[in-house]
């Protein structure tokens, strides 16, 4: 891969969505799953609920960690951002001064 | 030709802010592509405890952020030059009013065709936010950083991305 | 009982897999629509659509190979459906905004996915899934179920067209 490939491939790479992404999903899951008879079963949407719940609770340190660092590439984003404008004012102004 | 406007960067004191946000909505309607980070409260200080101390990068932001009580930053891309007006840059800087905000620096460049101007709020004549715009042909960015804002440190910032460090300036006199 | 275990592990395959691949989905919508919200409510539609059919899902590749397709379709979808980007041929594609040299813009990434959100939808797909997913020309032609010359000269194109673009502004490493 030459250079702009190798940077291609960093633009590119996966994001994570919102940290409610999965909890939304599962109440549209929940939402849209016809109801039925609990008298000798459980509803289609409770064990995909309960497994979820299950995951999330044994995986909440991991997800917790997980939502974390996508609030911290958001600050991170927004500092390069506003760095990146400083920068150009800097750079300006340097040249004015000499 | 470049015109450029005296940089005005006093090495003040933080102080606690009240939040203020802009109003973009007009702009958001005709862009193309919208960047838009809007963290603040807790969410931020749960970002804060991710950033790496042993990384120099991510040392600096987090001890920027400690007096920071909001981080804004709307980035608009639009598909033809002339989609955003002087009357929307002017709509931006008017919610940015004196006597709290004040203009500290512009910069107009013909040559990138990029303009960038700078604001302090201050409440009790200590900063208590900064405001960046930024408008090029077929972008406008929109950075407000709320709370007690060490400049000094925003300022160092720069020298941590790969960018020039921005240096300090002495401060003009005050015309209030 | 034995209803509700299989319910389960077929539940806990699909949590599995939203959580294994929710970032490859929303991704893929993402990079190629460059708009989060719709990536969003693609990668959610996406994700629905697996769930009635996770029946279907033979193994953890063809999860994967499914999701993949059904996510460029349904993008592809909302591209047409919305008109979002009038097809102009490659040569004509306008320039976003650029920052100066690539060692002092921390915004390179950020042109770049401009410059590949500005691409026609083909050969902006193609090249999501080159960079995004590393696939090889062979997988994204079995993918879009098009001709591999195709695929590779979709990627000449853009590649050429990108290193043009960033060095009339002066970025890149030439």
């Amino acid at each position: 891969m030459d250079w702009l490939e190798k940077e291609l491939a960093k633009a590119l790479e996966r994001k994570e969505p919102s940290p409610d992404f999965a909890a939304k999903l599962t109440a549209r899951i929940e939402s849209e799953a016809p109801r039925r008879s609990r008298l000798f079963h459980f509803p289609r949407w409770m064990p995909a609920a309960a497994a979820f719940v299950m995951l999330a609770t044994s995986g909440s340190l991991a997800w917790r960690r997980h939502q974390g660092m996508v609030a911290k590439e958001q600050v991170m984003l927004a500092m390069r951002i506003t760095a990146g404008k400083l920068n150009h004012v800097q750079a300006h102004v340097r040249e004015a001064q000499q | 030709m470049r015109s450029v406007g005296v940089l005005l960067l006093a090495a003040l004191m933080p102080l606690s802010a009240q939040q203020f946000k802009f109003n973009l909505e007009n702009l958001e309607k005709k862009a193309s592509d919208t960047v838009d980070v809007s963290l603040s409260g807790s969410t931020l200080q749960f970002a804060a405890k991710f950033l790496d101390g042993k990384d120099p990068e991510e040392a600096k932001v987090k001890k920027l952020m400690s007096g920071i009580v909001g981080i804004y930053v709307k980035s608009f891309q639009f598909k033809a030059e002339g989609t955003w007006s002087q009357a929307d840059l002017e709509g931006i800087r008017k919610q940015l009013h004196e006597p709290e905000w004040s203009r500290i620096v512009g910069v107009k460049s013909s040559e990138d065709r990029e303009n960038t101007e700078v604001f302090v709020r201050t409440e009790n004549k200590k900063i208590a936010g900064v405001a960046v715009i930024s408008a090029e042909a077929k972008q406008l960015t929109v950075v407000n950083i709320v709370g007690d804002v060490d400049l000094e440190s925003l300022a160092d910032l720069s020298g941590h991305f790969g960018l020039p460090k921005l240096e300090a300036v002495p401060p003009k006199k005050s015309k209030r | 009982m034995i209803e509700l275990e299989r319910v389960e592990e077929t539940s806990c395959d699909f949590a599995t897999l939203v959580r294994e691949h929710q970032a490859m989905v929303f991704s893929l919508s993402y990079h190629f629509l460059h708009d989060r919200d719709l990536a969003e409510e693609i990668a959610q539609e996406v994700f629905l659509s697996l769930h009635k059919h996770i029946a279907d899902i033979k193994s953890p590749e063809h999860a994967v190979f499914w999701l993949r397709k059904v996510v460029v379709q349904r993008s592809i979808d909302e591209t047409r459906r919305k008109k979002r980007r009038p097809q102009v041929a490659l040569e004509l594609v306008a320039e976003p905004a650029a920052a100066s040299s690539r060692d002092s813009d921390p915004l390179l990434g950020e042109v770049l996915r401009r410059l590949i959100a500005t691409l026609p939808e083909t050969p902006r797909m193609v090249m999501v899934m080159r960079y995004q997913e590393d696939l090889d020309p062979a997988e994204i032609s079995e993918l879009l179920e098009m001709p591999l010359g195709t695929v590779k000269s979709h990627l000449q194109r853009s590649l050429a067209l990108l290193r043009e673009k960033l060095q009339r502004r002066g970025v890149g490493d030439y």
